[in-house]
């Protein structure tokens, strides 16, 4: 019973681990300008997506994966450019309307280059690591033995490592470079920043495209540990969103916290009903939305408009 | 606004009341003549007004939430969803006639709309779309796994029973057309009176300025409330007619996507007129049928079977596009 509760604990830290990569994108977004962007779990299913299109190709996983980020950051930026910009100073409604029709396009577009069917990476052009079993005679190949008797793959062990580093470097950039600082000024006041010289457009295609390429990060983790298809973005996306929400959007400590409660919650949500296992995200998010909207470690204010 | 009797408005009368005759008269003619001139049946016809009418009915529903109090409702789907289960469940499993099943699901479908509405009542813009959402999501999941209470899996409800009145069973498609117009014109009618009433007025004082509202005396609550109600009776009533008319149905049928869509048609038309909406849902409805019949030839010639999929990339492009070009919709421009 306790090694099982483990194994899942750890599965959910995974989980929570993936959500934390996407609930940062969504969070970094609304913290600047203030928009849900419905399409960021598109750009997520499009980094899952290049990362397979470019191993079936046969372009090694090390180099895919980065060729993937810098795609996805590129059609975050776009998306942006084309989108969003324009309707700057529109209203709040007009912007989610545009997120939610490209979100739509997108997921639809996937759905017609690579068609409905659910894919896996290939295995045997991923790293050798990844690919853990347990022999006949109880040998744990590229695997951890957990106590109880449990094991733990060296490729979830891989997905928590990179999300760590990644939000490692993600505060890094944040808090001790130039453009960080930029990013921390237009979240508190684009209007404020702009006058005293930063340009606003900039920064905000430089978070799209950090957003997006982490969310491509986390396409592929999932794409590792589960299967790739058009939908994914949609359901992972909102869960992720639910994340964000809980950790108090715009704060992005508050949207790993979010991401790590969010993936246990769902883990041990499956054991109970694995129907509803993507609405236990959606009940706390619901639920916090309800009784604190400003989220755990988000700043209070009144009413969000 | 106030239509006169002119000539013009009585042949579009006559037309609307006499569709079904126009369109198997069609038929006739080609039955007669035996020439076939590539009319696909004035079955096949109705069936896409019908589905027009139905998309009109729930458009001007959602419009009432979207265009009048101005709170993106991204779940609309769950109250059309509501609606459906209820009548369809009451019909076929417990054997309760039709007109009783209607009003029961209407009722079902306001109280859940009440009750949504209610802790909602304060969130504005992105949180009431987001909360909306998750609360269709949730019906959805319940519909989808819940078989005790369904009978089979996703939600799969077959044989609801058509309605009958003095021993004729309306399950013809012309049948069908006269009831969803009849809804239609009832649902319209409501509408209008309310628009054009006290509580039209409200609603629309809280869409531009909801302090302001408050402040002129306006009970914010109260009337936000009210508008969520008859939002979610009208989708609720949806439901009913779609159970009745599909016979079969299941979870598929109200997915997020059908939210989106509807929002789409009350969008196109330009939100806050009844008019727009309807006009947006008459577009869309019948566009994504004719798209998914051309789509099909096309895929016919291509060998491209996911060529279908291109109906709901299309209607995404036309969000994006009209938010840029035409927010205030294609149809009628906002002053």
């Amino acid at each position: 019973m306790m090694a099982q509760i483990l194994e899942q604990l750890i599965n959910g830290l995974v989980l929570g681990g993936i959500y934390a990569l996407i609930a940062v994108g969504y969070t970094m977004v609304y913290g600047i300008i203030q928009l849900i962007n419905f399409a960021h779990g598109e750009i997520y299913m499009f980094g899952a997506y290049i990362a397979l299109m470019f191993i079936v190709m046969g372009v090694p996983f090390w180099i895919a994966v980065p060729l993937s980020m810098l795609l996805c950051a590129i059609l975050g930026m776009l998306i942006d450019f084309v989108a969003y910009r324009p309707l700057r100073n529109a209203p709040r409604l007009s912007a989610l309307i545009t997120a939610i029709g490209i979100s739509l396009a997108l997921q639809n577009l996937a759905r017609m280059i690579w068609s409905a069917r659910p894919r896996q990476f290939p295995s045997e052009s991923l790293p050798s690591f990844f690919l853990s079993e347990v022999t006949q005679t109880g040998e744990v190949i590229n695997a951890i033995l957990l106590p109880g008797g449990g094991i733990l793959p060296f490729r979830d062990v891989f997905i928590l490592l990179l999300a760590v580093v990644l939000m490692v470097v993600l505060n890094m950039l944040i808090y001790l470079t130039k453009i960080g600082k930029a990013m921390r000024a237009c979240a508190q006041n684009a209007v404020a920043a702009n006058l005293m010289g930063i340009k606003t457009n900039h920064v905000i295609a430089v978070t799209f495209a950090i957003g997006s390429a982490l969310g491509a990060v986390a396409g592929i983790m999932v794409g590792l540990s589960e299967v790739v298809t058009p939908t994914m973005g949609y359901y992972k996306g909102v869960a992720a969103f639910a994340a964000a929400v809980l950790g108090g959007i715009g704060s992005i400590s508050g949207a790993i916290f979010g991401g790590i409660v969010i993936g246990i919650a769902e883990v041990f949500g499956a054991d109970i009903h694995s129907g509803y296992r993507i609405a236990f995200a959606y009940i706390i998010m619901i639920l916090v939305i309800l009784i604190r909207p400003s989220g755990l470690f988000g700043k209070s204010t009144s009413t969000r408009a | 606004m106030r239509d006169k009797l002119t000539p013009k408005n009585i042949i579009f009368c006559l037309c609307i009341c006499f569709l079904p005759l126009l369109m198997y008269g069609i038929d006739g003619i080609e039955r007669f003549l035996s020439i076939d001139f590539g009319w696909p049946g004035g079955d096949y016809v109705i069936r896409i007004v019908v589905r027009a009418c139905l998309y009109m009915l729930l458009a001007v529903g959602l419009n009432i939430v979207c265009g009048f109090t101005g709170l993106l409702d991204l779940g609309y789907v769950a109250f059309y969803l509501i609606g459906g289960y209820t009548a369809g469940l009451l019909m076929q499993r417990l054997g309760v006639p039709y007109w009783f099943a209607l009003p029961l699901a209407v009722l079902h479908g306001t109280v859940w709309g009440l009750l949504r509405g209610i802790p909602t009542l304060r969130l504005t813009g992105d949180y009431f779309a987001i909360v909306t959402f998750g609360f269709a999501e949730l019906f959805f999941r319940v519909v989808r796994n819940e078989q005790w209470l369904i009978g089979a899996p996703n939600g799969q409800l077959r044989g609801i029973p058509s309605p009958s009145l003095f021993g004729i069973t309306f399950n013809q498609n012309w049948h069908n057309y006269y009831h969803i117009l009849i809804l239609l014109i009832f649902v319209v009618f409501i509408t209008y009176r309310l628009q054009n009433s006290r509580v039209g007025r409200a609603w629309v004082a809280i869409r531009e300025d909801e302090n302001a509202a408050e402040s002129m005396g306006i009970n914010v609550g109260r009337y936000k409330s009210l508008a969520f109600a008859v939002s979610a009776a009208i989708g609720a009533l949806g439901g009913c007619f779609i159970a009745q008319f599909q016979v079969n149905i299941s979870a598929p049928f109200f997915e997020f996507w059908e939210s989106i869509l509807i929002l789409c048609m009350v969008v196109l038309g330009g939100m806050g007129s009844i008019r727009g909406a309807m006009i947006g849902a008459a577009i869309l409805g019948s566009l994504g049928e004719i798209l998914r019949e051309v789509l099909t030839v096309l895929t016919r010639f291509t060998e491209y079977p996911e060529l279908v999929g291109a109906r709901y990339l299309i209607f995404g492009i036309v969000l994006i596009l009209l938010m840029r070009f035409r927010p205030g919709g294609l149809i009628f421009k906002k002053t």
